[in-house]
């Protein structure tokens, strides 16, 4: 756009007269703001004193409508759209990589239904989910989607890279949540989902919009299923000295349907470093806290259960205390300087599997980094937080604290420990992600993660999105 | 003097590396809830500093103005489990931007009438006080020249406890707005003033009329100001002193006729004193007849109402806070919205037609309650 000024003042005078002049901006302030989201990799450009890709026109729509006519002018004039809720993405999702219009959602952030019958919200999709959550609160419900960036990402951020919460080993993730949703697609036309997600009324092709990170349309609403605050949460820690063991109660638990709203397991080398650090304990084993929620009783027998399974396996039941500690700091990891932060370099290579493919992955995926990368003196941490009845997620980190200061071979080193990770991770029956999404970050992987089935998501993306012009460069599509 | 808690460079420094990529209170920041952008947001604040110092911006108009767009109200802090003290830093930055010329054209306007006049409304100085007493007032600025009836009510409350302070700072700004200008010099005069009145007043104990005031003198003055707070001298809220005296039963209220449902609008610089919520709503419960309404954004997550800097650098976010404070309100069920921030009550008037609400000073309504 830099070398068409008049192109450009033409397409921005077309903004305007849809949203109104005050909500579109090419201020060099909001574009260089914008030309970052969460993902280490940008902030490390930036961090460097590189400059990033801004978006050439940030927009602030306020409704499906004016997003409508966003695309429709976007689409005449071949620009790329990048859709923005909070910005807090990990993978590079939301960079204006190659510049167009960046459309911030957050002026559509409207309560707009609580059905406290069915107990459903319907809320437009820029709300910020702590926001959403008060307002629950004041009902004496929830959304169930106790991410750590709740704070800051908005509900479309949720869904549409199909993100989990602290509580989903009970409540699910965000799409399991979600019962509909209005969609603007990348043509302009405005649509909705059936009004409720468990029927057999043909194909669940809703389902195409969750996870697809704004390529198959921008999510403008979405009605979620709620809960009652709980009348009890009972958290308990349990330390273990051998970690498959302390799997094999995790699985126990899960495969018996003991109902635990959370499994968090840390690592030996997560616990003695970041439970350390943010918790204050020194524990030398693997630290498990975990959570049953509900009816007291109920609450307090699922979790009799779960302790007599930690009994057997030799778990040392470290009682209420840790527990209650991890949930009411679970959120300070997430703080700087208690987070990992720049100058350092990091990643967090999360996956999923099944519990019989669970161990092996994590240890090869350790062995992978570790024993690549020794000469950055690589740190490996994981934690095992998002379980299911079939298996579970780990969220492995890798840690470099000492990386290159040149940018460019920082980044190249950078992606060098991702290509060892999940190399090592697709080879041992586990998914590029669990829950961060794709992004541009992990963009390169999806063809071998699908093989054979990647062109049907092609062809998928063709047929709903022509001219391409829809988050271009992420979630594997190109531009 | 408060070395311990002024900011060193390095501190600031390492606030502003880390507020730049972290996103945890940008649910709570009021500005960055009323613009949705971005840029104006705590990350975004951090991130410009951030990145003029690396040399990918420089500070110009448009980097300025953002800079110059935070509320400076502590919301942000006031969430941080770290607690990074990022309003400091900004009020920091400020200063060496405004040490250059760099500051918006108002920054400067606004500096000169502070340091002539000690307030920014009228070109009047400051009356001098005279007069001893164990308990003084600090009155300030905004009581004289956008809410008078606050300070003539609130002393009407304090003689009907027993308690006849000795006015002091009346006319002069608490300080605060030089010191969010990016003017800590011009700060410590003011407050050095009021000091010296306060000193000369004899008294053991002042007295504030709002939060704002007292976030000032408890803690401005020891986070950003080298300051010292006269020894053995206590800080009060007007309002603490009147619900002592209430429960102690020397101030007595009858009901209020009105039926009209009302909410109370936490003043700004509330949260920065945590604990302080219930009193004004059980003061208030003694006279009005029904049941007080509340805001969403309240309490621990009240934002502020436009007040401060904003409203003579970036008016148009100034006012569009105070029209959130009152679209709150409005959508909590009240008719009436009430506070005692003389400040507050100013910028609530100005826009309440609009949205249906007719704006009540907290101490003129308990004062017309006293039995």
């Amino acid at each position: 756009m830099e070398n068409n000024l008049f192109l450009s003042e033409m397409i921005r005078s077309e903004l305007s007269e849809v949203v109104g002049p005050d909500f579109v901006s090419v201020a060099e302030s909001d574009k260089f703001i914008y030309s970052t989201d969460w993902a280490w990799m940008p902030q490390m450009w930036l961090d460097r004193g590189m400059q990033l890709r801004p978006p050439d026109y940030i927009v602030h729509p306020g409704s499906a409508e004016e997003i409508s006519e966003i695309l429709e002018i976007a689409n005449k004039y071949r620009i790329p759209v990048v859709p923005w809720g909070g910005g807090s993405g990990t993978q590079g999702g939301a960079l204006p990589i190659f510049g167009g219009i960046l459309i911030d959602t957050k002026r559509m952030d409207k309560i707009i239904a609580i059905d406290e019958k069915s107990l459903t919200v319907t809320a437009q999709a820029g709300i910020i989910i702590s926001q959403l959550e008060w307002a629950l609160n004041e009902k004496g419900l929830m959304l169930p989607h106790y991410a750590a960036s709740s704070n800051c990402a908005t509900l479309g951020g949720a869904l549409a890279p199909r993100g989990t919460g602290t509580l989903s080993t009970k409540y699910g993730k965000a799409e399991d949540m979600v019962l509909s949703m209005q969609i603007v697609l990348p043509t302009g036309e405005i649509i909705r989902t059936p009004p409720v997600p468990k029927h057999a009324a043909g194909p669940d092709w809703f389902r195409l919009f969750l996870g697809a990170e704004g390529n198959f349309g921008i999510i403008t609403e979405a009605t979620m299923q709620l809960d009652y605050l709980p009348e009890a949460r009972l958290m308990r820690a349990v330390l273990f000295d051998d970690l498959n063991k302390a799997l094999e109660v995790g699985r126990l638990i899960m495969t018996h349907r003991l109902n635990p709203l959370v499994i968090r397991l840390y690592d030996r080398e997560s616990t003695s470093s970041q439970v350390k650090k943010v918790l204050g304990y020194e524990y030398d084993g693997a630290y498990m806290v975990m959570g049953f929620d509900g009816d007291p009783e109920i609450a307090a027998l699922q979790e009799k259960k779960a302790l007599d399974y930690c009994q057997q396996l030799g778990g040392r039941d470290l009682g209420r205390d840790p527990g209650d500690a991890w949930w009411d700091h679970r959120y300070d990891f997430y703080y700087p300087p208690k987070s990992l932060k720049l100058p350092w370099m990091y990643g967090t290579t999360e996956t999923v599997t099944t519990f019989d493919k669970i161990a092996n992955l994590y240890w090869a995926e350790k062995k992978a980094v570790e024993e690549g990368f020794v000469d950055w003196n690589v740190k490996f941490i994981a934690h095992f937080s998002h379980w299911f009845h079939w298996g579970v997620m780990v969220y492995s980190r890798f840690i470099i604290e000492e990386p290159p200061q040149d940018a460019q071979e920082a980044l190249r080193l950078h992606n060098r420990v991702w290509n060892a990770a999940m190399q090592a991770v697709m080879a041992n029956g586990g998914m590029i992600n669990e829950h961060h999404g794709v992004g541009l970050k992990l963009s390169r992987y999806m063809r071998k993660q699908y093989g054979e089935a990647w062109p049907l998501l092609l062809k998928i993306k063709k047929t709903i999105d022509p001219n391409g012009i829809m988050n271009p460069g992420k979630t594997g599509f190109g531009f | 003097m408060n070395e311990e808690k002024i900011m060193q460079p390095q501190t600031i420094t390492a606030t502003i590396e880390n507020c730049r990529y972290c996103l945890m209170c940008r649910h709570v920041c009021p500005v960055g809830h009323v613009t949705r952008r971005e840029t104006l947001t705590p990350h975004g604040w951090g991130l410009t500093i951030a990145s003029v110092q690396r040399g990918l911006l420089t500070w110009n108009q448009d980097t300025v103005e953002v800079l110059y767009s935070c509320a400076d109200c502590g919301t942000c802090r006031a969430y941080c489990v770290t607690d990074q003290q990022l309003p400091d830093a900004i009020a920091i930055t400020r200063a060496e931007v405004a040490a250059q010329n760099l500051a918006p054209a108002a920054a400067y306007g606004i500096h000169t009438a502070l340091q002539e006049w000690s307030n920014p409304y009228k070109r009047q100085v400051p009356e001098t006080v005279n007069g001893q007493a164990e308990i003084a007032l600090f009155v300030g600025d905004d009581a004289i020249y956008l809410w008078p009836a606050a300070l003539e009510s609130a002393l009407k409350l304090l003689e009907a406890a027993g308690v006849k302070p000795v006015l002091i700072g009346m006319g002069r700004s608490n300080g605060h707005l030089a010191s969010s200008l990016g003017f800590p010099d011009t700060a410590k005069m003011l407050v050095q003033t009021t000091l010296d009145e306060l000193k000369a007043s004899g008294a053991q104990r002042m007295l504030v009329l709002t939060p704002g005031d007292y976030y000032a003198f408890e803690h401005l003055l020891s986070d950003r100001l080298e300051v010292e707070w006269p020894v053995g001298v206590e800080i009060q809220e007007v309002i603490s002193l009147l619900d002592i005296k209430f429960t102690a039963g020397i101030l007595k209220f009858k009901s209020s006729d009105d039926k009209r449902p009302y909410a109370y609008i936490d003043p700004s610089h509330s949260l920065r004193i945590p604990a302080r919520y219930d009193v004004p709503r059980r003061l208030l419960a003694s006279v009005m007849s029904t049941a007080g309404h509340e805001l969403f954004w309240r309490k621990e997550r009240a934002h502020p109402c436009g007040i401060g800097a904003l409203q003579f650098i970036t008016p148009q976010i100034s006012d569009h806070l105070t029209y959130a404070r009152l679209a709150d309100a409005q959508q909590a069920g009240a008719q009436i919205a009430v506070t005692e921030d003389p400040g507050c009550l100013s910028h609530l008037n100005r826009h309440a037609d609009r949205f249906g609400l007719h704006v009540q000073g907290f101490y003129e309504l308990l004062a017309d309650h006293l039995v």
